[in-house]
């Protein structure tokens, strides 16, 4: 790949308010490929701050996991949006910007003045991406959610967990990062068309559309055929697809009619390939409790970390469940330089993962989280010109 | 109303499967020019997921799944194995502003068709690959479908619930994941093109974008040297959080408390205002310790009700919601009053009514402008408008079977 790289982002200027992991996810993204993203929080420090866990054990403001990773390359100042001179303030910022984030309940904005109709007489070609969990209008657009709830409601969860159990979330927040990656490609394309053709644009980001985007070939069942199969199935699809206990860890298996004969040959049975039970797709559905169980017994005396190499040189799907200390071993993971360390002043010198995607000519850098307010003198004083004497009386205002 | 944001701007797509065509969707509904590249010989997998019975009439072009993640396409029939047909691709990458491609690293490789080739036929040329491990380092000819790559990411190790195995989820999740990211990807490629008047190459390793997703698990794990617990629907800190059952066969109900009034809140709306001050739930420490029994209380006024009774619980300052399943998605009154379902005619397959585009753009609404591509339906657009190939130059390549109308169904069978 060509190593040709510049910041070619840096005239991108995104301003991220308090929209938790989604907006977060999104303005990291944006951060990290070079654009100035300055996360604007509230004095008493965004609500991520106080998510855990915290480096050695005690909850600070600055150590938690989800904020240190989530911060990444973003500037930080502090800004009471619902006092009138943090609004003044806050449109002075937005004269400079091309992108704002936000995730407050729809029309929150609106009521302080500063929503997308009052921004965009400031600023012609100002962008605001709005990231909800029913998006700015609708009977549910005032609803509360959590993760939790906002993944019940796009249809994914109902996909998810054992059949005789309750539906399964998934791990780690994925209704707000899923909204959050979401958020970030439609904000690049949004502020590249207003950089193009000077539209302005609100972008409205409805965590619960974007997963009912995303429901595989189970909304179309329906949606084309009027067939629900959306019933969630537990680990095992199949003898060809599903997670299984091997001796050591788990294995996951995606194995395509074409792979078969490789699959025959990594669990040893070569047999197999051309046994009238199993030799096609439909002979193995039809025999799936065989090969259920011949799978199961093989896969029970492996190991899945040594399978896994054998399996991919041989050209069958089969990976292993990687834990947190397997991706940080990972051998391919390391020979790509995929990890790094990012030194906090607080949290000190931390493995953080790299790039979601490689660009030749756009460069990619983690930097770190900002401390509260770390840039308050910077933005406020030295870019826009205050005094130290007004910033001390936005201090004492309790704007700053 | 202002043009669509990609107006104007040309894909050639080679993706097949989920997560390339999921990026190509996002491209096209933003009213990119996508023209879908198929072969006689090497044709879309998920056409051949069509619900109905292999004699159907041209059954290829009547998948529900294929026709859903290649709306607002065009496609065309061009094999690329053949010397001919790659001369044919590198002219049509002259006139292109992005090449995207998903298939395993080494592919494009053997074609001849890298990054530097492509760039020489046209320097502003985007060229985005969508390998699942990248195309460097000992995993990259390793093959990871659909579920493999939340295997590979840690996904999978932190979904399950409370001392069980880790768990699968719902849908081939670094798929769309992929997708999503291949299409921010592109429009930060033309930023930077707008400054540097040049393309460049992008690569999105499946694998490496879906870590991103749980990046702040493995900065935890940096910091604690603790494996992150499975915790099937709790959370480290909310409680009640949970998933009940609720009155009808399999019907679920999410409910999450963030705080103390949300929970005074809760229980007001049970009828049970006194569990508030109860010793056990008065705060959030309590509640955490005890949420078993909380949990059963809970479920023992789930189990009366209707999912619908989230929205009692909304009324009442609750987060909670139905969980739905990918049909009620479909029939939501909430989505159906966003207008989010829109009809789609297609030329072989009938009408039908899928979700529209879910980038909602104030100043450029976007709605779904073409239905997927027939196997070769625009192959005159292609070959005649674009190429500017005469009739006879066509029939020959029909002849040599560089194009075609009708796949070798015998591929994925």
């Amino acid at each position: 790949m060509p190593s040709e790289s510049s910041s070619s982002l840096e005239d991108l200027r995104v301003l991220e308010l308090t929209g938790g992991v989604a907006a977060g996810y999104c303005g990291k993204l944006f951060a990290e490929y070079g654009a100035d993203v300055i996360k604007v929080e509230p004095p008493s420090g965004d609500p991520l701050r106080r998510r855990g866990p915290f480096a050695e054990e005690r909850p600070h403001r600055e150590t938690g996991a989800p904020w240190l990773y989530l911060g990444t390359g973003k500037r930080g100042v502090t800004l009471e949006l619902a006092q009138p001179s943090g609004q003044r303030l806050f449109r002075r910022m937005v004269e400079e910007a091309n992108v704002i984030v936000e995730g407050f309940p729809p029309g929150y904005l609106d009521s302080l003045g500063i929503g997308f109709e009052a921004l965009r007489a400031i600023k012609r070609r100002i962008v605001v991406v709005s990231i909800t969990p029913y998006g700015q209008s609708g009977p549910k657009a005032e609803w509360r959610a959590t993760n939790l709830t906002s993944f019940a409601s796009g249809g994914q969860m109902s996909l998810t967990g054992e059949p005789e159990r309750e539906p399964l979330v998934n791990g780690g927040s994925q209704a707000e990062y899923q909204a959050g990656l979401q958020a970030f490609s439609a904000a690049a394309l949004a502020a590249h068309q207003a950089d193009t053709t000077e539209v302005p644009q609100h972008v409205d980001v409805s965590a619960q559309e974007c997963m009912a985007s995303a429901l595989e070939l189970y909304l179309p069942w329906w949606a084309y055929l009027k067939r629900d199969i959306s019933k969630r199935r537990g680990n095992v699809m199949s003898g060809m697809v599903g997670v299984f206990p091997a001796a050591d860890g788990h294995i996951g298996l995606h194995i395509m009619p074409r792979n078969w004969p490789w699959f025959a040959r990594a669990m040893g049975r070569e047999e197999l390939i051309d046994d009238p039970k199993f030799r096609d797709n439909y002979t193995r559905l039809q025999n799936n409790d065989e090969l259920e169980a011949i799978v199961y017994a093989w896969a029970a005396g492996q190991s899945a970390k040594e399978l896994y190499r054998q399996a991919g040189a041989a050209r069958a799907p089969i990976a292993f469940v990687h834990t947190m200390g397997d991706l940080l071993e990972s051998e391919q993971l390391r020979a790509r330089g995929y990890f790094h360390e990012v030194e906090h002043p607080l949290a000190g010198r931390q493995t953080y993962p790299g790039a979601p995607f490689r660009m030749s000519a756009v460069e990619w850098e983690p930097g770190r989280a900002p401390l509260l307010g770390e840039h308050n003198r910077a933005v406020y004083c030295e870019e826009m010109g205050l005094s130290g004497r007004e910033l001390s009386h936005l201090r004492t205002a309790g704007v700053v | 109303m202002f043009r669509l944001p990609l107006y104007g701007l040309r894909v050639l797509d080679l993706t097949m499967a989920w997560a390339g065509p999921y990026a190509t969707r996002l491209l096209g509904d933003m009213g990119a020019e996508v023209i879908k590249v198929e072969a006689v010989n090497n044709w879309d997998l998920l056409r051949s997921f069509t619900g109905q019975p292999p004699t159907v009439e041209r059954v290829w072009d009547k998948s529900p799944y294929f026709n859903h993640v290649n709306r607002d396409k065009y496609g065309c029939v061009l094999d690329l194995s053949q010397e001919k047909g790659r001369a044919l691709f590198l002219r049509l990458a002259a006139i292109s502003d992005v090449v995207i491609e998903n298939f395993r690293a080494e592919v494009m490789e053997k074609l001849g068709l890298t990054y530097e080739a492509l760039s020489v036929a046209n320097p502003q040329l985007i060229v985005v690959s969508m390998p699942g491990h990248g195309s460097s380092g000992p995993e990259r000819d390793f093959i990871a479908y659909g579920t493999n790559v939340e295997q590979l990411s840690g996904l999978c190790h932190l979904t399950g619930y409370e001392g069980g195995p880790p768990q699968k989820t719902g849908i081939s999740y670094g798929d769309p994941m992929a997708g999503i990211a291949a299409a921010g990807a592109i429009a930060l490629a033309l930023w930077d093109r707008r400054r540097s008047g040049r393309g460049q190459y992008v690569e999105v390793a499946q694998r490496e974008n879906l870590i991103g997703m749980i990046g702040e698990q493995l900065v935890a794990y940096s910091m604690t040297g603790r494996e992150p617990p499975r915790r099937g629907n709790r959370d480290s800190s909310m409680a009640p959080h949970g998933c009940y059952p609720c009155q009808g066969d399999d019907q679920w109900l999410t409910i999450a408390c963030e705080d103390d009034a949300q929970f005074a809140a809760l229980c007001r709306a049970m009828g049970r205002p006194e569990l508030a001050s109860d010793a056990r739930f008065a705060d959030v420490v309590s509640r955490y310790r005890n949420q078993d029994a909380l949990d059963v209380l809970v479920a023992a006024w789930t189990r009366e009700r209707p999912k619908a009774a989230a929205a009692a619980l909304q009324a009442a300052g609750v987060p909670a919601s139905p969980v739905l399943s990918a049909a009620e998605v479909f029939e939501d009154a909430h989505l159906r009053a966003r207008g989010f379902y829109e009809s789609v005619a297609h030329s072989v397959a009938g009408v039908w009514e899928v979700e529209g585009p879910h980038w909602r753009f104030s100043e450029s609404p976007a709605h779904i402008r073409l239905a997927a591509p027939a196997f070769g339906e625009h192959n005159g657009y292609v070959f005649r408008e674009l190429l500017g190939l005469s009739a006879e130059e066509i029939a020959e390549l029909e002849a040599e079977g560089v194009t075609g109308s009708t796949p070798n169904w015998a591929v994925h069978e």
